[in-house]
């Protein structure tokens, strides 16, 4: 695998080609023809060290140049300075710039504030050596010279030829031969491919797996053995979209499609940064996902209120400005102003990074430190974004009326006035006794002490009276409206040329529209929501169809770039992303749209034939079969031994052992080490929070079933199951029965009916029937979803 | 040579595992044919069936295959320690313009000698400050590093940088890229332990996070105060179960998934989860024993003594032993997270106070791992994020200093008695063979066989390192 590193600091293109654009032309470059392992040494080792440490005083971006030297072109570096020629190439000893790197002249040593590091003198010595490769010829800085700006990349080529910047197009679902197997156009997408390879899609699942399938799916609950018979015996042809549409409505689904976005959001209920510092109102950011879900609030809507519905002239709300608003906060916890501008550079590389892999699929955050090394994004684009969240500071909004807002704010006043009264009061006391401070109330006469007494007496009413702080959430608020310098290197300490606030200069051209109002969010949220934007409605299509499907079309659902995946099926990515925008961004038309079709509807079943063949699925002839999310299998826990307390909303549980609500209320904090959902949450694979997560991973580790055999939540669901399975009447079949219906949404098998007499014997201890059923709540096809 | 070893070392360990894994079979765990094939065919490795904690091939032959830090947040003063200036009795009070350089509180005081007395020690006459009497024994088998240097002068990002190579803590830890890149040699404990006295250091889970690695990499934290192995791994111990009664229920739960697995005839998680709890039920049993050290001999107690950090020391000993692959041990006394930050106000109480608490047993542990024939191949590493400054801060104390400070290696592959780099003549600042944290970074990980460079994670579409796009291997203090 080649390694490409995070931050190769080979950046500040713009420096090099402005300083080219004044280079001298006559100079020879006989030494043009220097290799490509030297120019990538040059590159990776020298040109950092001389952007670093040299161009503050030697090059075109210097304030003011000293000794005359440039050294941001290798003609320039020859020509040299005030003491003549920087280097001789091929001669390390004779050349200036090494006498003064190693320190040799005390009066020339230079840096002059602290000596490099020796790799670094090492690399500039080599590169003398080598004769001073430097990429591109004098033919090419003429060339530079001529043009009026060089560009950082063939951006016409990117949108022509990179899939995911160019513009969406609508095909027409394809013809397929079976057309019986087509519910609906995404089958003929699907279908065509198959057939085209070859392949047939497995037939549809039954009855019992699909309702299961669509439970857990659309609102993360198993469905209860009466919702199951309903099914079974509704035998219309809309059964199953009468199931679909009931779940759509119910306020579960909000739950559950708010932790996959809340996923994307990195939300946890701490700060993060270096203390993770508890934040107490997340919890208003989260419900309001699953209000927004709930209410199915057009995804552009959605992504507008989370970037700018404070700055919305209609129905202002700040509540979704959450997602930024509760992200890592970096703070130094000194008073370094390095650490400063490290802690503020953090936090706004989070920012860029949730919003621009969240809702593009773009890795914007690599072109913090230099232009993205594979896709067409500058650190120009990225400090333009940077620049918005740094006219942008966190808020805490009042929830309350303005009333209540008064009435905190005039409690506080009065308490203020009260004590500054005594203040006065002891003040003028001290004067008139002409004591010092500390004195004085040992001093005064017993009138004066009442008169003292009443006053404090009055401050101790108005700070009872008071009404108490009113509820707060956390939000985005305006700071400021002023354009930011692209960081050298990543180092907000170091401007380079501004980076006037706009969009992406890959989606929105060269002239795109700068912005002016205010930090630029609410022109940033139109932006992402263009019609004319490639990008947003593909990334949340794929998002939800790997939601529904445990893969996704694209499979890096946060990277569509030069290095994420092609999509399985293009066509039908960018029908879905025509047809979501069409229809008005609408989530729940688009669950129900992939739901009632037959692909959507397929057995997870192996087929040794087909798996042999494409055992990714990257063909789509299966349902995958997988591993619940965390969350699910929690709550289907409590679900199955009746337990579950379905409020919805409101503050989290830090005591998540002790609560019996759902998994998404639990507290979470950064670190992840917090709450004691925390370590729970990691052991089953929730991702940290601390950054957009792309998707899940599932892994197998010892440590899950240590869970599943000792905790006291599975010991405790063991007890409540196994008492109501003991409790039953009937034969023990029957109890049997019941229970397998409860738990896994089928009858049990003979074999298993085999087991279970085995186990229990005749007249089995409450003890028994316990570990049974503890047993029963770890298997596979509890956390399964087929 | 050694690499040949070291492929022999493998093969007995993956072999090891084999017959681990068939015995369980014939103790009648009763795995269906299927899972059976799954379990041991190369393919099913292949596959990603295999445990992530199963060793793997480093990049090249190690010098060392397991990692103690031992971790001193807050910052040790190096000319209070390991970093013998003279120079500073002679100049005391004077701030001359090679000091004159800003701290963290900016403070502007002149040069302070130090307060302790310095004495020459073994074969190789290393100074060492008076505070570590039980250290300076063991110099002739430690490499000092005089001129690290690191990017900030605060605790929270200082020591991200120093455990994650990174200011922010969204990155993989040290020992989650090690044992990421290396599995581990035992698959009955967690391939990295984090462990404390009483405070975690601060940053807290970072420290032994794992970031975007898989799960499987997460360093398990465990507080040596309180020693209950359930703290390393949770629900450890079943409430009223024998160990009889436990392997009933959980051929009950084998039995129970594999007619899952027959119905669905291939299921990669769930043949997975069948090798995986086995492994948990014998996990119950090792890891309360490996942090039992009250088996250890008299006499071996007797040599780590009695602290809290001396007992760090010896688990530490045990758990390496077992095949953890690193063990990270912080400093800390009474609660505080960043201990050695007590050398602002005065150097004299907080460092000597600091030095006790762990010189007896970070001898030990030296001298331990020598006498076991464990020292060549285990890499311990002492250090802090940053060091203190040699001028004064109010009377009797000293400001952070991330110009210049000290760190030591010791076993594993590095070179014995020897001093390496230098700091200018006061110690403030790393002047002669400079180390970056990253550079440090990149040696452990090369002593450990492994290439910083190549040793990378995709993730967002990006690799990610250890290192960044820094870090270059200190080859002179290799032996």
């Amino acid at each position: 695998m080649k390694s490409v590193p995070a931050s190769i600091p080979t950046g500040a293109w713009a420096v090099v080609f402005m300083s080219l654009m004044f280079a001298g032309t006559n100079l020879s470059a006989k030494e043009d023809t220097f290799t490509s392992e030297q120019i990538e040494f040059f590159e990776n080792k020298v040109r950092p060290v001389l952007v670093t440490h040299c161009y503050s005083c030697h090059s075109a971006e210097a304030k003011k140049l000293k000794a005359g030297l440039r050294l941001d072109s290798r003609a320039r570096i020859l020509k040299g300075g005030d003491s003549g020629p920087a280097i001789v190439p091929g001669n390390p000893a004779k050349s200036l710039l090494s006498q003064a790197v190693n320190y040799g002249d005390p009066d020339t040593a230079m840096p002059p504030k602290q000596k490099l590091a020796d790799a670094d003198i090492a690399a500039l010595t080599k590169w003398v050596e080598m004769g001073a490769p430097w990429p591109g010829s004098d033919a090419a800085a003429s060339r530079a010279e001529k043009s009026t700006k060089a560009e950082a990349y063939d951006w016409e080529k990117f949108r022509r030829e990179h899939w995911s910047f160019r513009p969406i197009v609508a095909a027409k679902p394809p013809k397929v031969r079976r057309a019986s197997w087509v519910k609906g156009d995404i089958d003929r997408f699907v279908l065509a491919r198959l057939e085209a390879a070859g392949v047939t899609p497995n037939p549809a699942a039954e009855k019992r797996t699909l309702i299961r399938r669509a439970y857990l799916d659309l609102i993360g609950l198993p469905p209860t053995p009466e919702q199951v018979a309903a099914f079974l015996n509704d035998r219309r042809s809309n059964a199953f979209a009468k199931v679909v549409d009931s779940l759509l409505a119910s306020e579960h689904y909000g739950e559950r499609w708010a932790r996959h976005w809340l996923d994307v959001a990195r939300y946890s209920e701490a700060d993060g940064g270096f203390g993770d510092q508890p934040l107490p109102n997340t919890w208003r950011y989260r419900d309001w996902v699953v209000r927004s879900f709930n209410a199915d609030l057009p995804y552009d809507r959605f992504l507008t209120e989370q970037i700018a519905g404070d700055l919305l002239a209609e129905k202002p709300d700040p509540a979704g400005t959450g997602f930024f608003a509760v992200g890592p906060t970096y703070v130094g916890d000194g008073g370094d102003p390095e650490a400063q501008a490290q802690a503020e550079a953090e936090t706004l590389a989070d920012r860029v990074d949730t919003f621009s892999r969240g809702l593009l699929g773009l890795t914007v955050a690599c072109a913090r430190c230099h232009d993205h090394k594979f896709d067409p994004i500058t650190t120009k684009d990225y400090y333009a974004i940077a620049g918005v969240f740094r006219n942008t500071r966190r808020e805490n909004f009042p929830v309350v009326p303005q009333a209540e807002v008064d009435a905190f704010k005039a409690g506080q006043q009065a308490i203020k006035d009260q004590e500054k009264q005594i203040d006065e009061w002891l003040h003028a006391a001290t004067k008139r006794l002409n004591l010092k401070r500390p004195e004085v109330e040992k001093s005064l006469d017993e009138e004066a002490k009442k008169s003292l007494a009443e006053l404090r007496g009055e401050l101790e009413r108005r700070k009872k009276s008071a009404p108490p702080m009113y509820a707060t959430l956390h939000g985005l608020k305006d700071s400021g409206s002023v354009d930011m310098p692209v960081a050298l290197r990543g180092d907000l300490r170091k401007p380079g040329e501004m980076a006037p606030r706009r969009f992406l200069e890959i989606v929105a051209g060269k002239e795109a529209a700068p912005y002016t109002k205010g930090s630029g969010r609410l022109e940033l949220a139109r932006s992402v929501v263009a019609s004319d934007n490639p990008l947003t409605a593909r990334v949340i299509v794929n998002r939800v169809w790997g939601w529904h499907f445990g893969e996704a079309l694209v499979r890096t659902p946060s990277n569509f770039g030069v290095l994420g995946e092609k999509p399985t099926h293009p066509e039908l990515l960018d029908w879905l992303a025509a047809d979501f925008i069409q229809h008005g961004w609408s989530m729940k038309r688009l669950h129900r749209q992939i739901l009632l079709s037959s692909t959507w509807q397929m057995s997870s079943h192996f087929d040794k034939a087909k798996f042999t063949r494409d055992g990714d699925n990257r063909l789509l002839w299966r349902m995958n079969p997988r591993k619940l999310e965390v969350e699910v299998w929690r709550d289907s826990l409590l679900a199955v031994t009746g337990e579950l307390d379905r409020t919805i909303g409101g503050p989290s549980a830090n005591q998540i052992w002790e609560s019996k609500r759902r998994t998404v209320y639990a507290s979470t904090s950064r670190t992840g080490d917090i709450y004691q959902a925390d370590r729970f949450l990691r052991l089953f694979d929730a991702p940290a929070a601390v950054s957009s997560a792309e998707k899940r991973v599932t892994s197998t580790v010892p440590q899950q079933y240590l869970f599943m055999m000792n905790s006291p939540f599975m010991t405790g669901r063991a007890q409540v199951l196994g008492d109501w399975m003991r409790g039953l009447s009937g034969p023990r079949a029957h109890h049997l029965r019941d229970t397998y219906e409860r738990l896994y949404s089928r009858p049990p098998e003979p074999a298993e009916l085999q087991l279970a007499s085995e186990w229990l014997g005749k007249n089995p201890a409450p003890e028994r029937w316990h570990r049974y059923a503890q047993m029963l709540l770890s298997a596979h096809e509890l956390i399964q979803i087929q | 040579m050694k690499f040949l070893q070291h492929e022999l070392d493998y093969r007995r360990a993956m072999q090891r595992q084999f017959t681990r894994r068939e015995a369980l079979y014939r103790m009648g765990a009763g795995i269906g044919a299927i899972g059976l094939a799954a379990m041991f065919g190369d393919k099913a490795s292949a596959a990603g069936v295999g445990s992530p904690l199963a060793p793997k091939m480093p990049h090249f032959a190690p010098r060392a295959k397991r990692l103690i830090q031992l971790f001193m947040p807050g910052g040790p003063s190096q000319v209070d320690t390991f970093d013998y200036k003279p120079m500073l009795a002679k100049h005391a009070g004077e701030r001359p313009a090679s000091v004159d350089k800003k701290s963290l509180r900016n403070t502007k005081m002149g040069l302070m000698p130090s307060p302790f007395g310095f004495k020459q020690y073994g074969q190789c006459g290393k100074w060492v400050s008076d505070i570590f009497p039980q250290v300076a024994q063991c110099v002739d088998d430690i490499s000092f590093i005089h001129s690290m240097h690191t990017d900030i002068p605060e605790h929270a990002g200082g020591i991200l940088m120093t455990n994650l190579g990174a200011l922010q803590p969204n990155r993989p830890s040290l020992g989650s890229w090690l044992t990421y890149g290396l599995g581990a040699e035992t698959q009955n404990l967690p391939g990295f332990v984090a462990m404390s006295p009483r405070a975690e250091p601060r940053g807290k889970g970072a420290n032994w996070g794992n970031a975007f690695l898989p799960g499987a990499y997460a360093g398990a934290y465990v507080n040596i105060q309180h020693m209950k192995p359930d703290a390393v791994i949770g629900n450890l111990k079943s409430a009223g179960l024998s160990r009889q009664q436990q392997r009933e229920q959980l051929d009950l739960l084998a039995k129970i998934n594999q007619m899952q697995l027959a119905r669905l005839e291939q299921d990669q998680d769930l043949e997975a989860g069948i090798q995986a709890m086995e492994m948990a039920f014998r996990m119950q049993f090792s890891v309360p024993e490996v942090f039992d050290v009250s088996k250890e001999s008299e006499e071996t107690r007797k040599l780590y003594g009695d602290s809290e950090f001396a007992k760090g020391c010896l688990i530490s000993r045990r758990l390496i032993e077992e095949g953890v692959r690193v063990v990270q041990l912080s400093l800390s006394i009474d609660g505080y997270d960043i201990a050695w930050d007590t050398g602002h106000e005065n150097i004299v109480n907080g460092h000597a106070a600091l030095a006790k608490a762990c010189d007896q047993g970070i001898a030990a542990l030296l001298t331990d791992l020598k006498g076991r024939g464990l020292l060549d191949e285990t890499l311990v590493v002492w250090g802090g994020e940053f060091g203190r400054a040699p001028t004064s801060e109010g009377a009797k104390g000293r400001d952070h200093d991330h110009y210049g400070y000290t760190v030591w290696m010791a076993g594993g592959g590095v070179k014995k008695g020897f001093s390496y780099g230098a700091s200018d003549e006061f110690g403030l600042s790393a002047v002669e063979n400079r180390v970056h944290v990253h550079d440090m970074n990149a040696t452990i990980l090369h002593l450990m066989g492994l290439d910083h460079e190549k040793l990378t994670y995709r993730f967002s579409g990006r690799d990610y390192r250890l290192t960044d796009v820094f870090g270059h291997v200190v080859h002179d203090v290799i032996a």
